[in-house]
C-alpha cells in the first residue's frame, strides 16, 4: 500500500504545477452551460408546458449544473489514450519491471489528480452554484446527500474502469485514439451529458438503461435532483457496483492476455 | 505575376497536405466516421427538442436544421483551410521556428495561413451541404440562383471573419507564450454560434447578445447565412457581416505586423 501512497503524493505535486490559468479555464467550462440553459428557456417557452420529460424548467437548469459535478468525478481525460501510448511506444516496460500493479498505479495517480482538481475547483464551482442558487433543488437531507456522494464515487470508478478497458484494447489495435473519439461521442449522448435521458421515447430509454454509461452521469444526478428515496438510490448504486465489478474482470482478463502479446517496442 | 506566384505556392501547399493525409488513410476514414457520428448526435438532439415544441424563438425544426447545416458548413470550411494553420502560429512562436517563415521571400501572413489543409474537416462539407439542401427542401423554400449566390457570398464572409478573429488570437501568443489554447477558444466559438441568435437576446438584458454580435461578432457567422435562405433576408445584417469580415481581416494584418515587431526568437 505504501508504494501506491507514493504514487499518490507524486501525482499531487505534478498536478499543482499547472494551477496557472486553472481558474479561468474552469469558469470557461460553464460557457456551454449558459447557452444550453438559454436554449432550454426557449424550448420551455415554445412548448408552453410546465415540465418536459418529468423535469420543470428550474430542474432542467439544475440538471445541467449537476451533470458538471458528475463529470468532475466520471471524466477521465487522457486515461485510455495514455495507456495506448504506453503500449505503442514501449513505455509499459517501466511498470512491468517494477513490483507494482499497472492498473493500481493508474488508479492511485488518478485519485490524486481528481482530489487536487476538486480542491481547486471548489471555489469557481461554489461561485457558479451560488449565482444559480434559485434554480437548485432544496437540500435533500443528509441520507440522500450521502447516497449521492457514494454514487458519485462509483461514477468515478465506473469512468475509470470503462476508460481503462478501452485503453487495454491497444494491445490488439495499436491506435486507440481514433476509436476513442467515436466512443466519446456516443458516450456524450448515452450518459445523459447531452440532455436528460427522460426526454427520450420509452423504447430507446429501455435499451440505454442496460448500458453502463447512464450510471456514470444520468442516474447519480437524479439521486440529488429528484431527491430519490433511499431504496431507489441504493438500487442505482448496486447497479453501478455491478458494472464496476464486471468491467474490472474484463480489465484483468485483457491485461493478462495483453501483456503476453506486448512486444516492448522502442530503445 | 504576383497572383501567379502565390497561386503556385498555394497549389504546392495543398498537394503536400493531401500527400500527408493519404499516408494515414485508415486514420482518415475513422476520423470521417467520427465526424458523421457527431452530426448524427446533434440531429438526434434537435429531434428530441422538437418533440417538445414546434418553435424555438420563431425557428421551425427545418429552419433550425438548416442553421445547423450552415454552422457545420462554415466551421468545417474554417477548420479545413485555417484552423491547423492558426494553431501552428502559437507553436512556431513558442519554439522560435517562426524565423524560418519570416525569412522566406513572400508574405509571412499568407504563408502562415495557408500551409496546411485539413482534409478530414473537408469531408464534412458535403455532409453539411446535404443537410442544408434537405432541410431547405422540407421547409419548402423557393431557391433562386440569386439566393444561392448570396448564400455562398455570405458563407465566404463568415469564414473570412472567423479566420481574422482566430488568426488575431493566435498572433497574441507573441505576448502571452503560455495561454489558454486556441483549441479551447475555438470550442467556445463553435458552441456559442451554433444556436439561433434570438436565444441570447433575453439574457442579462441583451448584453451577451450585443457583445456576440457587435464586439466579438461570432453569432453572425451561422445565423446570417441561414437567415438569408430560410428566413427573412435582411440586407442590413448581410452588409454588416461583409463589413466586419473586411474590417477584421485588415485588423488581423495590422495586429500581425505590430506583433512581429515584438517577436523575439527563442533558443539560440
Amino acid at each position: 500500500m505504501r508504494k501506491y501512497a507514493s504514487v499518490f503524493r507524486i501525482a499531487l505535486a505534478d498536478r499543482l504545477v499547472y494551477r496557472g490559468d486553472f481558474f479561468l479555464s474552469t469558469f470557461l467550462h460553464f460557457v456551454p452551460i449558459i447557452t444550453t440553459i438559454l436554449l432550454w428557456d426557449a424550448i420551455f417557452k415554445g412548448s408552453g408546458r410546465e415540465t418536459l420529460g418529468d423535469l420543470g424548467y428550474k430542474e432542467m437548469v439544475s440538471y445541467y449544473l449537476l451533470v458538471m459535478i458528475a463529470r468532475v468525478f466520471g471524466s477521465m481525460p487522457r486515461l485510455a489514450s495514455g495507456i495506448g501510448t504506453d503500449v505503442r511506444e514501449g513505455g509499459l516496460r517501466k511498470y512491468l519491471l517494477q513490483p507494482i500493479d499497472f492498473v493500481g498505479y493508474l488508479l492511485a495517480w488518478r485519485v490524486a489528480h481528481k482530489l487536487i482538481f476538486m480542491m481547486m475547483a471548489i471555489v469557481p464551482y461554489t461561485i457558479v452554484f451560488w449565482v444559480c442558487r434559485d434554480y437548485l433543488p432544496d437540500w435533500p437531507g443528509i441520507t440522500t446527500f450521502l447516497l449521492y456522494v457514494v454514487s458519485l464515487s462509483f461514477s468515478f470508478l465506473l469512468g475509470f474502469s470503462i476508460n481503462c478497458l478501452i485503453g487495454m484494447f491497444s494491445f490488439w489495435f495499436l491506435e486507440v485514439a481514433s476509436f476513442l473519439h467515436l466512443f466519446m461521442t456516443v458516450q456524450y449522448f448515452l450518459s445523459g451529458h447531452m440532455f436528460p435521458l427522460s426526454l427520450l421515447p420509452d423504447g430507446v430509454r429501455d435499451v440505454i438503461v442496460w448500458l453502463p454509461f447512464a450510471y456514470e452521469t444520468y442516474y447519480p444526478t437524479t439521486i440529488f435532483l429528484k431527491q430519490l428515496p433511499a431504496g431507489e438510490a441504493l438500487r442505482i448504486i448496486a447497479v453501478q457496483a455491478t458494472w464496476v465489478g464486471l468491467i474490472w474482470v474484463g480489465i484483468r482478463l485483457a491485461w493478462s492476455r495483453g501483456v503476453r502479446r506486448y512486444a516492448a517496442f522502442g530503445g | 505575376m504576383m497572383v501567379g506566384r502565390y497561386g503556385r505556392i498555394l497549389v504546392r501547399f495543398w498537394k503536400n497536405s493531401l500527400i500527408r493525409e493519404m499516408t494515414f488513410r485508415g486514420h482518415f476514414f475513422v476520423q470521417v466516421v467520427g465526424e458523421i457520428l457527431w452530426v448524427a448526435m446533434i440531429l438526434l438532439f434537435i429531434r428530441v427538442i422538437y418533440m417538445q415544441t414546434s418553435s424555438i424563438r420563431g425557428w421551425s425544426e427545418y429552419q433550425y436544421l438548416f442553421l445547423t447545416g450552415t454552422h457545420l458548413l462554415v466551421t468545417s470550411l474554417f477548420e479545413t483551410f485555417f484552423f491547423s494553420n492558426c494553431w501552428r502560429v502559437s507553436e512556431l512562436v513558442r519554439t522560435g521556428n517562426l524565423d524560418f517563415v519570416l525569412l522566406r521571400p513572400a508574405s509571412a501572413q499568407f504563408l502562415l495561413s495557408v500551409e496546411k489543409v485539413d482534409f478530414t474537416a473537408l469531408a464534412n462539407v458535403p455532409v453539411a451541404a446535404g443537410l442544408c439542401i434537405w432541410a431547405a427542401t422540407k421547409e419548402g423554400v423557393t431557391v433562386t440562383p440569386g439566393r444561392i449566390g448570396l448564400y455562398v457570398l455570405v458563407i465566404g464572409f463568415s469564414v473570412t471573419l472567423l479566420y481574422a478573429l482566430l488568426f488575431m488570437f493566435a498572433t497574441t501568443s507573441v505576448w502571452f507564450v503560455r495561454q489558454t489554447g486556441l483549441q479551447s477558444i475555438w470550442f467556445y466559438v463553435v458552441s456559442l454560434a451554433r444556436y439561433p441568435s434570438e436565444i441570447y437576446q433575453r439574457f442579462a438584458g441583451g448584453i451577451l447578445w450585443f457583445a456576440l454580435v457587435f464586439v466579438v461578432p461570432v453569432l453572425l457567422v451561422s445565423n446570417v447565412p441561414a437567415n438569408v435562405v430560410v428566413r427573412e433576408l435582411d440586407y442590413r445584417f448581410v452588409g454588416y457581416l461583409g463589413l466586419m469580415a473586411c474590417v477584421m481581416l485588415m485588423l488581423s494584418t495590422a495586429v500581425f505586423r505590430f506583433a512581429m515587431k515584438w517577436y523575439r526568437s527563442a533558443s539560440s
